[in-house]
């Protein structure tokens, strides 16, 4: 086999030379490496995603906000400590505040901190008597009641600065964790965009790699069986896809979503198996990601399937085939030393297509409500902003296409650069 | 068979191929697969232009056609290809379309996929004429009827229309020869045009083309690895070795007498019948062609040659006219008289 | 080419059957009638619903009696959700939303995608090939979501905001189901469908170009182009009568790998811009757990798909001489 060796090392350096690729190995690494430091580690988890971080559709990067925009975020913060303030127990409603991320209100005694919403709301209600803020915060407004532009954006940093006073002034520590969480801006309900896109990069490469890795080794095994023994395996296979592969795919996705939808299959799982669902996984199965990974496995398979099919039947007319079974060589030898090793190309590279077929099967099955259920996804977050971009709030949906794109560029790069390498008569 | 009168010097030259020189735009930089190659095509003769698989005779018969595809490929400022008073070389897209299938046609190797699948045989033959006859349609069509019968095919009435994969590949080459001839060109460019065929095809196809050119009186440059084909078909060789021509003669001298040193351990590799051969081993080249990105900067043989001394790796061998129709590209020319 | 056909025929009929027998077997995992009438049911209820449907014959009856819908196109069952209506009704409602989105997407798309991918090997190797390669990718990695809601902003509110008019329509609205055919052709599908159907080729595009290239690449790079050269040939000549008609093989393969997509795509349109299509319909259902209308429209999309299929199979024949003598 010194000679196969030869030949890897030649592939290999073939590989190294297509620089695209090269790049776009590196890209799926760093993103590869992202979502192993978030399932390991934990740096960001499932409920920093679901926190609110500060107040709604805040612009990321610290881009300027409309004058307008800036009054409804301070009207926001004042109204939300002052109602905790008038709770029964004011002290523990306000140490419990997390709206604005790692933002805690002022540690002083409570009346000060009454005293400072009441400065705070004077200095909103000077502002709330203009009609449109930001015409006269840019002097467009024809009023000669309302001050002037200069004087209403003094008014605005004065109550800005008021609105900051009721939170407790931030450590460095605290500033960096802060710059992180309003990175990206927030969303419709105020969760930080730029956590929800980097979690949603462990989710990604979860469903691309376990449903890659599923499809390719059940297409390849049905695949390799099919087209090594041919007869009433090789007609069981065949069937198998023929049948799969006629039901057009979002078709087969749906009908398999409702059959996991609402929980309703899980008592008949727990009856069979004697509990082992609610043991293996502790909740409803529709909540994990079990279900995706069973549907876009169920369609995925069928590609692998087909190609290893093909080929193998082509390796086996081959002559050292022939030549190993006349010498002997047991069936399973010859599949796994002589055939199996000739279709990892097509292992390879239907691994890869496959990876961006799960990526963005997810996009389109979240937004039919059908895919991810709990936490955030590239998906959810597209179909999220649905009600934002009528808004011109691009934020989220630009956060979650740019995360996305990368990593699929990456891949479609990848894809091709291996057809390329490993399979130069592919069209 | 190289009876033709066609054999001197003085004959009217056909094609004249001067400097020739290709080289392709490739991932790892430019490749030069052809490298000033010179030879002349006289009126009515058959040259064979023989080497191994990769030395540039394909190539060499494409440029002349200027068949390759065109952003990869760069002829050198001062090739030549001169049909008649014209530089082929210098004839726009248009030009040279009047040329292709005309005044030069070509026949190529693999007869099973040189054929279109979708378009009937009558159909395939027709378009040559369209093209270059002002013929019409009854015209034409009686004029393919005539061609598939002067190649030899039974009932042409009946192949008129039909496909590609409906006939053998000896009818199928029988087919591609009759494309060639349609428009009676002046010279006919033959590209291993028996290699994918049958034994006995293959002499038939051979002795057709022969006999079509003793009756229309078409050069032919016959590109071959056959040497025995060469010996049956052929006035006058070109031998070629990793692009470069490196010896000319006719056919006769060249078997009885060949100057280059890879001529000699080419002719020595071919199998031969009789009493004085029998048990004798069959004599190899030693050694590979050297690859085209990797050319030894002297002698291209002198890797593989038996005779090299050291001026072989120090200094590259020009073409030398040893006659007046031979010439040799080597230091120290074999001399066996 | 007859007995190819039948040959043809012959395969994909009992194939779908089983699909058939996948599907219903797969709907009833869980209970659909327990699941439409949840927890607080009453047992009586839950009895009547299921005779109504026959889901208390043995499943050889109901298997049977769903072979019998498809193949005398009657899906008499009565819907869950529409009162009095038939699955049928339901059915002949939303067929026609839905190919007034796919087959003008289908046959656009294939078109300028054609058209792109030849002017793409044209200049092969050129800038202008490369770039043009360059955008399929780029435009490949971006979601089919992400260019319906841009699609939308752009071409439904911005443009109707800049015109001061509504050219294109921001969602569907109930009225423009009752248009005559003459109106819906020349008013409710410019007005409602044009927009989806441009958003679903711009999507495709990408893709399809891609493969249209790399199927006239391989096309160019055949023997029998170097016949035809050699012949004197024109490159037009040599593209638009020798490779096309030889490409068209690889291509009516093509079109029957997109037409997953193509329903996929409208599914996703449809939901989007609330086009009363077969797309929509079956996601309501699956929603409410209509299970008549689940059942039948999935046997419906599978059928369609078989029957691309045998249409494809005809094409080949009519296209590939190899084919049509064998």
């Amino acid at each position: 086999m010194s000679d196969s060796s030869a030949n890897d090392s030649r592939v290999l350096r073939k590989f190294l030379r297509h620089k695209p690729a090269v790049v776009a190995s590196v890209v799926i690494a760093v993103y590869g490496v992202v979502a192993f430091v978030l399932l390991v580690v934990g740096v960001i988890t499932l409920p920093d995603t679901l926190k609110r971080v500060g107040a709604e559709l805040q612009p990321g990067l610290s881009s300027e906000r409309l004058p307008e925009k800036r009054l409804l975020d301070c009207e926001w913060l004042i109204d939300r400590i002052a109602s905790l303030s008038e709770r029964r127990n004011p002290e523990k409603a306000l140490a419990a505040f997390s709206d604005m991320g790692v933002r805690r209100i002022a540690d002083v005694e409570l009346d000060e901190l009454l005293n400072r919403i009441d400065l705070a709301w004077e200095s909103y209600d000077e502002l709330a008597d203009i009609e449109d803020v930001t015409a006269a915060a840019a002097g467009t407004l024809d009023d000669p009641d309302v001050p002037p532009p200069a004087e209403v954006r003094s008014m605005l940093t004065e109550l800005e600065k008021r609105t900051d006073a009721l939170l407790e002034p931030m450590t460095k520590a605290e500033k960096s964790t802060r710059w992180f969480e309003l990175l990206l801006g927030t969303d419709r309900q105020g969760r930080s965009i730029f956590y929800r896109a980097v979690y949603s990069v462990r989710v990604a490469i979860l469903i691309g790699l376990v449903t890659a890795l599923l499809s390719v080794t059940i297409g390849t095994l049905a695949g390799l069986a099919a087209g090594y023994f041919g007869g009433w395996v090789d007609n069981v296979v065949t069937w198998f896809y023929s049948t799969f592969a006629s039901i057009p795919n979002i078709v087969l996705l749906i009908l398999l979503a409702f059959m996991f939808d609402g929980g309703h299959i899980d008592g008949p799982i727990n009856k069979v198996t004697g509990g082992l669902l609610d043991r293996l996984i502790g909740g409803r199965l529709d909540e994990t990601l079990i279900p995706v990974y069973i549907a876009f496995t169920a369609t995925f398979w069928i590609g692998p399937c087909r190609v290893v099919r093909g080929e193998t039947m082509k390796i086996k007319e081959l002559e050292y085939i022939q030549a190993a079974t006349v010498m002997g060589f047991g069936r399973a030898r010859i599949l796994l030393r002589h055939v199996l090793p000739n279709v990892t190309y097509l292992m390879l590279i239907n691994f890869s297509l496959l990876f961006i077929g799960a990526i963005k099967s997810e996009v389109i099955l979240s937004f039919l409500g059908l895919g991810v259920k709990k936490g955030p996804s590239w998906g959810i977050m597209i179909s999220q902003s649905k009600s934002e971009v009528i808004n011109s709030f691009f934020w989220q949906i630009g956060t979650a296409t740019t995360f996305m794109f990368f990593l699929v560029l990456a891949f479609n790069v990848l894809s091709d650069a291996l057809q390329d390498v490993l399979d130069p008569k592919h069209v | 068979m190289s009876t033709s009168p066609a054999t001197s010097t003085a004959a009217e030259v056909a094609l004249s191929v001067r400097n020739l020189t290709t080289s392709f735009r490739t991932d790892r930089g430019i490749v030069t697969a052809v490298e000033k190659a010179s030879f002349d095509l006289h009126r009515g003769e058959a040259l064979g232009l023989v080497g191994e698989s990769g030395c540039g005779k394909s190539v060499t018969s494409k440029s002349i056609m200027r068949l390759l595809p065109e952003h990869i490929t760069r002829y050198g400022k001062d090739s030549e290809v001169m049909l008649g008073p014209d530089n082929l070389m210098g004839y726009s897209g248009r030009q040279m379309r009047d040329i292709r299938g005309n005044r030069i046609a070509m026949i190529f190797q693999e007869p099973m996929t040189a054929l279109n699948p979708v378009f009937t045989v009558g159909w395939q033959l027709d378009e040559a004429l369209k093209y270059h006859t002002k013929l019409g349609r009854s015209e034409r069509k009686r004029r393919v009827i005539e061609l598939l019968d002067m190649v030899e095919i039974p009932s042409p009435e009946k192949r008129y229309s039909e496909f590609p994969h409906q006939l053998s590949g000896g009818m199928r080459q029988r087919v591609v020869i009759a494309m060639a001839l349609a428009c009676e060109p002046e010279i006919l460019i033959a590209d291993e045009p028996t290699t994918a065929l049958d034994v006995t095809i293959q002499a038939q196809i051979l002795k057709l083309m022969n006999d079509l050119r003793e009756r229309t009186g078409t050069a032919i440059l016959l590109i071959t690895h056959d040497l025995g084909v060469v010996a049956q078909t052929c006035d006058r060789v070109v031998v070629m070795y990793a692009g470069q021509v490196v010896e000319q003669a006719p056919v006769r001298e060249l078997f009885h007498n060949p100057s280059h040193p890879y001529t000699r351990a080419l002719l020595r590799s071919i199998p031969r019948s009789g009493k004085k051969e029998r048990g004798k081993r069959l004599a190899t080249i030693d050694g590979i062609v050297p690859s085209l990105t990797n050319m030894p900067p002297a002698c291209r043989f002198a890797d593989r040659c038996d005779c090299r001394e050291d001026r072989c790796t120090a200094e590259p061998p020009h073409l030398v006219q040893l006659n007046e129709d031979r010439s040799v590209r080597c230091h120290f020319p074999v001399h066996s008289d | 080419m007859w007995s190819y056909l039948i040959r043809r025929l012959a395969y994909n009929i009992p194939v779908y059957f089983s699909i058939l027998l996948l599907v219903m077997l797969a709907l009833r995992v869980r209970d659909p009638v327990f699941g439409r009438l949840g927890k607080n049911a009453t047992q009586e209820d839950i009895t009547a619903l299921r005779a109504e449907l026959g889901l208390d014959r043995p499943f050889v009856y109901q298997y049977g009696d769903q072979v019998r819908q498809v193949v005398t196109f009657t899906f008499d069952e009565k819907s869950w959700d529409y009162d009095g209506q038939t699955v049928g009704e339901v059915l002949r409602r939303c067929i026609g939303p839905s190919l007034a989105i796919t087959i003008p997407a289908l046959i656009l798309t294939s078109l300028l995608s054609i058209s792109v991918s030849l002017v793409s090997a044209w200049f092969r190797g050129r800038t202008l090939d490369k770039s043009l390669v360059f955008v399929s990718v780029l435009g490949m990695s971006i979601s089919f979501l992400v260019y319906i809601i841009f699609g939308q902003y752009f071409g439904a509110y911005r443009l109707n905001e800049y015109l001061g008019k509504d050219l294109f329509a921001i969602y569907y609205e109930p009225s423009a189901s009752n248009a005559t055919l003459g109106e819906f052709v020349t008013q409710v599908w410019p007005k409602y469908y044009l927009l989806p159907v441009m958003i679903s080729v711009i999507v495709a595009m990408g893709y399809d170009t891609r493969f249209y290239r790399a199927v006239m690449v391989e096309e160019s790079s055949r023997d029998y182009i170097t016949t035809a050269t050699a012949k004197g040939a024109s490159h037009g000549k040599i593209m638009f009568v020798h490779m096309l008609k030889n490409a068209l093989i690889p291509i009516i393969t093509r079109v029957v790998i997109t037409i997953p997509f193509l329903i996929t795509g409208s599914f996703l349109l449809e939901r989007y811009f609330g086009i009363p299509g077969m797309g929509n319909q079956l996601l309501m259902a699956v929603e409410s757990g209509d299970f008549p209308i689940v059942q039948s429209f999935t046997a419906v999309f599978a059928a369609i798909y078989i029957l691309s299929n045998l249409l494809t199979d005809v094409l080949y024949a009519l296209v590939d001489p190899r084919v049509r003598l064998s």
